[in-house]
């Protein structure tokens, strides 16, 4: 599971307050490195789309501190080490085996071999 | 050809000499010839009449008892050897030297000459061939069974002896006489005697005695290590002598607890386990190291010990190397047996079995057979249906199902390749990650309702998580396109089929956009028959066999099935179109019908088999006179059938669904192979 994925992903237990469920705070066993070819365009397009704060923190416990400011300057289109450290951090920090706790509910998502399983059971979804 | 210069040396100076040479350079010649004809026919290797750099020597292979060691050291006395490729199983190996002049040598030193099997003593005939190059398919790198264990080291050496000498084996004069006319392995049974009959326990007599004190400090640490939830109460002892085994099974299920560990003592050992979709993975089970079986490697992979005096095992990693034996041809050898004695300690199970293999579940079988599904009433049946016969089905054919899923169809690779790039892309029932790594210039996470789908999305480094599709723990508006493929019409329901639309739209951000495709009612459309329907034309197999190893012939994903002509559906306005519209509407109450596959829908809702069966291995023919040692003899094979649900959607349905949300407008709608299939966008 790579962190932009990580991004992406909220609890979805049922009865939680809207907007609950995210971010999943990562209990990490096993991270992998593993680099990916850099596209400046490719990360520039997926900035907007990121949930900032919550990315900071992933990062931070996966004891990957990232080095990156608290918001994305106005001009990060342009600024390549920025973009490259965004790149690393989203792309190429791998959680491959750990835990996902959703921070309303504790209900906790294993992950192997780097596959989170989000499934609820009956009575929780 | 060249002669052997052998037999030149053999030449006698009298005419009667003469003949006699003459008479055996013919003989050799005609055998290599016919070795030649051997490995076209039923190898496809091509042997070609000018000198190259690379050799095929027939009657040297793993396959007929020549070792690694002992080819090498024949062929390298020719001259430099770039590549010695020994395929296992087979009765031939290939080599490549660094000039043509060196293989030239080689050719005429080998050809017809004898030679004798170091390990078996036995006297073979080599026939070399030139070829054209030296190649061999290698397999894609095996993993282990999902479950299996193997930790090394797990006892000392001391305590290894220690444990083999406290075995008793005196027991009663007629068993023992038994095993010696039989050659069979020696067994011996604490806790509970295990009654071969009916591969089970009598759980209400245990034996006098319970497990050896020896074994108790062993699995006091084996509980601590978490290898065991429960302290076993039954032991089985096993001894294997070279040239004994077990056929292969699977534990059964009502006998014992999840968990079995087997420790190895005395010699290391190669183990089989197969799916039941036919591939097989090779364990080297090392001495001193234990084996852990537990989930789909204790219940639905069948284990086995091919009874014969040596393994095929990695030259490199020769002095034990745990794990899988990958078929890398360049790097096996051959590795003599020994006795070896195994431990197996196992729990016994005092209810019915409950897994998630119902097909080869013995606790479990008697129920299926009595349960007929319906068409379901409520939500509650609806997801009980989905858990029978979707659910479980897939992850139990997961590995075969992802082989016959490799074709992209091009309208949805089109589909995705219009996205700009940096799109972040969602594909809900994502299966085998077919479609995950299509267009680079996207960022793709998957998810399946098959948890052994998904992982096999993993092993390809996909993005991809477990989830089903009517919860997508995906944030609301974070993607900008979805796609659902061959995914919708496994819901039972009207609502829950609605519901899986609004989760693709939820993901949406406005104006992203969603693929889905669903199994069309009509496979025949507009006069054109659906490749599923044109395929059971050209193939001689029988009906029911759709999902044949997949790889070689690029099937339609889509098991056709045309709608009659009669769909009324056509007509109908859009907003008219519910179920009760359908022509062939399945009358409440009923039961789900069980298609024939490759046939006409008659009903939109109905069980789809899907007979699991082994991929075929060819056998290797032996070249000439030499035989192959003993194989290992194919297990029967396990070919059980699933059933499969769907809702099959007549024209319009799809679109008619999507339009009665408020959210999304339908842009596209189009028919496909057999597919309806619709483009939306959010709002």
């Amino acid at each position: 599971m790579k962190l932009l994925t990580h991004n992406l992903l909220s609890s979805h237990v049922r009865g939680l307050r809207p907007g609950g469920g995210f971010p999943l705070q990562i209990q990490a066993s096993e991270v992998r490195v593993r680099p990916v070819p850099f596209n400046a365009a490719f990360v520039a397009r997926l900035v907007p789309r990121l949930r900032w704060a919550a990315l900071l923190e992933a990062a931070e416990s996966l004891g990957h501190p990232s080095e990156l400011p608290p918001e994305p300057a106005a001009d990060y289109e342009g600024d390549e080490s920025f973009l490259r450290r965004v790149h690393h951090i989203l792309l190429e920090v791998e959680v491959l085996e750990g835990v996902l706790q959703c921070p309303d509910s504790g209900r906790r998502f294993p992950i192997s071999r780097g596959i989170p399983n989000m499934l609820l059971s009956e009575e929780e979804a | 050809m060249a002669a052997s210069s052998q037999i030149t040396s053999m030449e006698v100076k009298t005419s009667k000499g003469h003949l006699k040479v003459h008479k055996m350079k013919k003989k050799v010649l005609r055998k290599q010839v016919r070795a030649q004809h051997t490995l076209m026919r039923h190898e496809g290797i091509e042997c070609i009449s000018h000198p190259t750099q690379s050799l095929v020597i027939a009657n040297a292979g793993l396959g007929n008892g020549m070792s690694r060691q002992q080819l090498l050291r024949i062929v390298e006395e020719y001259g430099l050897v770039e590549t010695l490729l020994m395929p296992p199983n087979k009765p031939y190996s290939f080599v490549k030297y660094g000039t043509t002049e060196e293989a030239k040598k080689a050719f005429d030193a080998l050809n017809g000459k004898e030679v004798t099997l170091e390990d078996f003593g036995q006297n073979i005939v080599l026939y070399i061939n030139f070829v054209e190059k030296v190649f061999w398919q290698n397999a894609v790198p095996t993993s282990l069974p999902p479950g299996l264990m193997v930790i090394e080291k797990i006892i000392s050496p001391e305590e290894e002896r220690r444990m083999l000498e406290s075995i008793d084996w005196i027991g009663d004069e007629d068993t023992q006489n038994a095993q010696k006319t039989l050659k069979h392995r020696r067994v011996k049974h604490f806790g509970y005697e295990f009654c071969y009959d009916n591969n089970n326990v009598n759980k209400d007599k245990p034996l006098p005695g319970g497990l050896p004190e020896i074994c108790d400090l062993f699995l006091e640490k084996c509980l601590k290590q978490g290898y065991i939830e429960h302290k076993p109460d039954q032991l089985t002892v096993n001894q294997y002598e070279p040239g004994q085994g077990i056929p292969p099974h699977i534990d059964t299920h009502s006998a014992f607890e999840d968990k079995i560990i087997s420790l190895s003592l005395g010699a290391e050992i190669v183990m089989d386990f197969k799916h039941p979709d036919g591939h097989t993975v090779a364990i080297m089970l090392p001495r001193c190291s234990l084996l852990v079986m537990a989930g789909e490697s204790r219940y639905l992979w069948t284990h086995g010990i091919t009874p014969r005096k040596y393994d095929i095992i990695q030259a490199s990693e020769l002095g034990q190397k745990v794990g899988t034996i990958t078929a890398d041809v360049g790097d096996l050898t051959l590795n003599r047996r020994e006795t070896r004695t195994s431990f197996t300690f196992r729990k016994v199970r005092r209810s019915p079995c409950n897994c998630i293999y119902p097909s080869v579940c013995d606790s479990q079988k008697g129920q299926q057979r009595q349960v007929q599904p319906s068409f379901p009433h409520n939500d509650m049946e609806a997801s009980k249906l989905e858990q029978e016969y979707v659910h479980k089905v897939y992850e139990e054919i997961a590995t075969h199902f992802s082989s016959t899923r490799h074709s992209p169809w091009p309208r949805i690779v089109e589909f995705l390749r219009s996205l700009p790039k940096g799109s972040i892309v969602a594909d809900v029932g994502c299966g085998n990650g077919k479609y995950l790594g299509i267009n680079k210039d996207l960022y793709m996470v998957g998810c399946d309702r098959s948890k052994n789908l998904a992982d096999i999305c993993g092993e390809k480094n996909f993005q991809a998580f477990v989830c089903d599709a009517l919860s997508v723990p995906i944030r609301s508006g974070s993607c900008d396109a979805c796609i659902s493929i061959a995914v919708i019409h496994h819901f039972s329901t009207v609502e829950r089929r609605l519901a899986t639309i609004c989760e693709l739209a939820r993901l949406l951000r406005p104006g992203g956009t969603a693929l889905i495709y669903v199994w069309a009612m009509e496979q025949e459309y507009k006069n054109q028959k659906s490749k599923y329907l044109k395929e059971k034309n050209d193939s001689k197999d029988k009906e029911e066999e759709i999902n044949i190893g997949g790889v070689q012939r690029p099937l339609s994903d889509q098991m056709p099935d045309s709608s009659s002509q009669d769909s009324a559906c056509s007509d109908r306005l859009l907003n008219d179109l519910n179920d009760e519209g359908c022509a062939a509407k399945l009358v409440a109450d009923s039961r789900l019908p069980v298609h024939t596959n490759r046939t006409s829908f008659h009903s939109q809702d109905l069980l789809v088999p899907w007979h699991l069966k082994g991929g075929t291995k060819k056998k290797g023919e032996s070249i000439d006179t030499v035989s192959s040692p003993a194989g290992s003899k194919e297990s029967q094979e396990l070919s059980p059938v699933f059933h499969r649900y769907y809702h099959v959607f007549c024209e319009g349905e799809l679109e008619a669904a999507c339009r009665s949300l408020d959210c999304v407008r339908v842009q596209k709608s189009y028919y496909d192979q057999g597919n309806w299939c619709v483009v939306l966008e959010k709002l």
